[in-house]
């Protein structure tokens, strides 16, 4: 018997299914038992890498953000894949502060919240062939202390 | 329910319930006039609501704070609940931003700044 149980999602880049993109990642997790903060964590995560395919994957244009979910025991596994532009350096895109739009407000944290509150993160970028961010999170270990 | 309020100087920034990009922008769009029209000497995030907040967040109020506290005006954030403080924490925010656990806290010093003279 296989334990690993998976999902896969698909929806309009549109702002508004930020919060569904959440919502779903956090309802398909509930299985390996994690705390209230242990859901935080991911949800904001996911919010982040989320946030940016629709901002910075496809900005005025709109297309498809799919999530891959899979959960084998307490082991989460999530990729937030766009087809969007794509990031020209992703290190540089992961440094902190980093931002392309400091006009919109954009605080350039998204990627350093996204591995404060995962285990391990890994994107993966080509100009003009979208992104998919991947990311990894133990239930039920101390997660790295921020700070 | 009110999303912001502004009287005298004084804006507050009711914040939702889940703080997000989307809803950031709405924030910021149907604001926008306040800011731009009023000298804003006092500025007030009250997060009761608030139980998510992303860096999406974090960008609402650095830019709102820049505004503010370029002209001399004054920055607070209140009501803060425990997986809100974890993230304005990491995001280092309370270096700029004076948080306070209640707005009778605030009024105290808006007092003592001579607001209601």
């Amino acid at each position: 018997m296989n334990n690993t149980n998976e999902m896969t999602v698909s929806f309009t880049s549109n702002a508004q299914n930020e919060g569904f993109a959440r919502m779903v990642v956090a309802a398909f997790i509930t299985g390996t038992n994690p705390t209230l903060e242990e859901v935080s964590d991911v949800k904001t995560a996911v919010s982040e890498a989320v946030t940016n395919s629709i901002i910075h994957g496809y900005g005025d244009k709109d297309g498809k953000v799919v999530i891959n979910a899979s959960v084998t025991g307490r082991s989460i596994y999530l990729e937030i894949i766009d087809y969007g532009k794509g990031i020209e350096d992703v290190k540089k895109a992961m440094e902190p502060m980093f931002t392309t739009r400091p006009d919109e407000e954009r605080s350039g944290m998204g990627f350093s919240f996204m591995e404060a509150f995962m285990d391990r993160v890994e994107v993966v970028s080509k100009p003009d062939n979208g992104t998919v961010v991947k990311m990894w999170k133990e239930i039920g270990t101390v997660g790295r202390q921020f700070e | 329910m009110k999303k912001y309020e502004y009287a005298d100087g004084t804006l507050i920034y009711y914040l939702p319930k889940e703080l997000d990009h989307y809803a950031a922008e709405k924030i910021k769009t149907q604001s926008e006039n306040i800011l731009e029209e009023n000298e804003i000497r006092y500025l007030i995030f009250d997060f009761d609501k608030t139980v998510f907040m992303d860096s999406s967040g974090i960008g609402l109020i650095t830019g709102r704070y820049r505004r503010v506290h370029d002209k001399g005006g004054k920055v607070y954030i209140v009501n803060v609940k425990d997986t809100i403080d974890k993230i304005l924490t990491m995001s280092g925010i309370y270096r700029i931003i004076e948080k306070k656990e209640t707005k009778e806290d605030i009024i105290k010093e808006m007092v003592e700044g001579g607001y209601y003279e």
